[in-house]
């Protein structure tokens, strides 16, 4: 078989199976569109959350339902307890000049 | 673009099952590659490209180096989903070596059985 004939079957064979055809063997880079996304894969590794507690509280409450989330009263007794014994969150600065006066009075 | 890693902390966090700062930020690199995954081969086939004005190349080069570290997928490590860590996790069962002895142990696994002979 001639040189052009074998060109033409190579041609042909990339137009059916969508290949890149590159004679002269240029670095297109190809090979990079060739790979496959990496991303779902990875993007999957730790177990999801599908509901939380919230989402329950918030469908049962139009329906005139009581819910109790303990670990969530546990968090707010234990922010009480700890603004009692003065060891609460500073308040927020809103402002930069009240930031500064913060930090001077150190 | 800012290299703030803040910009990547989800609104709200939904991983159930073990979670320490560690696991929440190694899924937030997870979550930013899985996002940029299809700039960065865009701009890496530009790169390899030689038919591509070398001017091109260059900027695509510099604005690939300019992503943020969090979009690279070099930078996330798998980690125990029990436990949170990050050494001889068994990739099968996403689980450390410690972590897939106690649930294999307890039954939790199945098909895994203490081997003896």
């Amino acid at each position: 078989m001639s040189q052009t004939r074998l060109l033409d079957l190579v041609k042909t064979q990339c137009r059916i199976f969508s290949l890149n055809f590159n004679p002269q063997r240029l670095r297109l880079g190809n090979k990079v569109l060739r790979q496959r996304l990496r991303g779902p894969a990875l993007a999957s590794w730790y177990p999801k959350q599908v509901v939380s507690f919230q989402d329950l509280q918030n469908t049962y409450k139009p329906l005139g339902l009581t819910t109790f989330d303990e670990a969530e009263d546990d968090r707010e007794e234990a922010i009480q307890i700890a603004k009692l014994r003065g060891k609460g969150r500073p308040k927020k600065k809103r402002t930069a000049a009240e930031s500064r006066s913060a930090k001077k009075k150190k | 673009m800012s290299k703030v890693a803040s910009l990547f902390h989800p609104k709200r966090l939904n991983l159930s099952g073990f979670t320490n700062i560690r696991v929440i930020r190694d899924n937030n690199k997870r979550m930013a590659v899985e996002q940029n995954e299809p700039e960065r081969q865009a701009l890496r086939y530009m790169i390899r490209n030689t038919s591509l004005p070398g001017r091109v190349r260059a900027q695509a080069q510099l604005q690939l180096s300019q992503m943020h570290a969090y979009t690279r997928p070099t930078q996330v490590k798998n980690r125990c989903v029990a436990s949170g860590h990050a050494r001889s996790v068994i990739r099968d069962f996403r689980l450390n070596r410690y972590q897939f002895r106690m649930q294999a142990l307890a039954g939790h696994l199945p098909g895994v059985k203490k081997a003896s002979w």
